[in-house]
């Protein structure tokens, strides 16, 4: 009677012992595909966040090249010298700071504004009394707006040289309903 | 009693297999992690070509400077400034040569445009002007300028901007470290 019943539990433990063996082998199989699948998952989001990064910087270059664009419209274009894309007439822009007829001309715009890079005036807006030894001259400036802006030259003819004069600027532009600047 | 011996060996046994896995578990996950760290560390150098600073260069090459050649001659814009130090060395009206008169608009255009440092997203930058000229089949290469600031180093933002000079010409590269 002991022996039958020493039998049983043996072949019961035998039997345990066979599922316990599947048992581990899901376990480790279970076990590595999750800890394989977490250091996909870190490796991948490294990746897409690096070329996320790439993305937005083309699109910014892309943004940046829109904007110099604007140096070549007519409101801003220095049309003394011919080969000169990136030159704007300062004094042109600066006659269209008070006009009311252009109020509403730049759709969607909540910022524009040319900012003398080299050299810096004291003064930073420019007003009839300070300009032109002044730093900046804003169109429009309305709340709530991304900006973005590119490298320009800011021309004018100079009396006291008596020749055109060019100096490095940029031309500042806001769009309007994106919150933040670039 | 020969069943108490044999549970307490497939104990240790099955104590042994759980050692085993937990050891190759704890050395996957250092030889990943030495490996994420040594990537990580050491970031793919990355050089990247800039509309910003083609732009910059563009706009700069037409800053008037402070040399004119002769009194009452007009001002040169920086590009006419660049050609007449690399074709004569010429001096300006003021005394000052015309390689060290665009020399120095050139950095002080740079001081106002770009804060470099270890504090700024731009750790330095590098910028030179060489005349390049084809020669019988050969191209040769002279030195014109360059102007150089902070800590550069494989990794940038940059471009070119050509100046005709014939029958060669004038290559401004520049370069912002990031």
């Amino acid at each position: 009677m002991i022996w039958r019943n020493a039998m049983e539990i043996l072949q019961s433990v035998r039997y345990s012992k066979g599922q316990f063996k599947i048992q581990q082998m899901v376990f480790v199989l279970v076990a590595t595909m999750i800890f394989f699948g977490i250091v996909a998952v870190f490796y991948v989001s490294i990746r897409l966040g690096s070329i996320k990064g790439d993305v937005q910087d083309e699109r910014q270059e892309a943004v940046i090249a829109q904007v110099r664009k604007m140096s070549g419209t007519p409101e801003f274009i220095w049309s003394a010298w011919e080969d000169c894309a990136s030159c704007v007439d300062i004094d042109k822009v600066f006659l269209l700071k008070n006009r009311t007829s252009y109020q509403g001309f730049w759709k969607d715009v909540a910022l524009l504004k040319l900012v003398r890079v080299y050299p810096r005036y004291q003064t930073s807006e420019c007003t009839t009394v300070s300009y032109p030894r002044c730093n900046e001259i804003t169109l429009i400036e309305k709340p709530g707006y991304q900006s973005y802006e590119a490298f320009v030259s800011l021309c004018r003819y100079d009396g006291a040289i008596e020749q055109s004069r060019c100096e490095l600027g940029k031309v500042v532009i806001g769009f309007e309903g994106v919150e933040g600047a670039a | 009693m020969a069943l108490r011996g044999w549970k307490v060996q497939h104990k240790r046994r099955a104590q042994e297999e759980i050692v085993g896995f937990v050891l190759i578990v704890v050395l996957v996950v250092i030889v990943l992690v030495i490996f994420l760290g040594i990537s990580l560390r050491n970031p793919k150098p990355q050089q990247r070509e800039s509309e910003i600073i083609y732009q910059f260069l563009e706009s700069s090459m037409e800053q008037t400077t402070n040399c004119s050649l002769s009194e009452g001659a007009s001002y040169l814009p920086l590009d006419d400034a660049l050609r007449e130090c690399h074709e004569t060395g010429s001096s300006c009206a003021d005394g000052m040569s015309s390689c060290d008169s665009s020399e120095d608009t050139l950095k002080k255009i740079l001081n106002n445009s770009f804060a470099v440092g270890p504090a700024y997203p731009y750790k330095g930058y590098d910028i030179s002007a060489v005349y390049v000229v084809n020669a019988s089949g050969q191209q040769q290469v002279e030195p014109v300028l360059n102007i150089t600031a902070g800590n550069c180093s494989n990794s940038y933002s940059g471009n070119s901007y050509w100046i005709p000079s014939f029958p060669g010409s004038i290559i401004v590269s520049a370069k912002l470290c990031g």
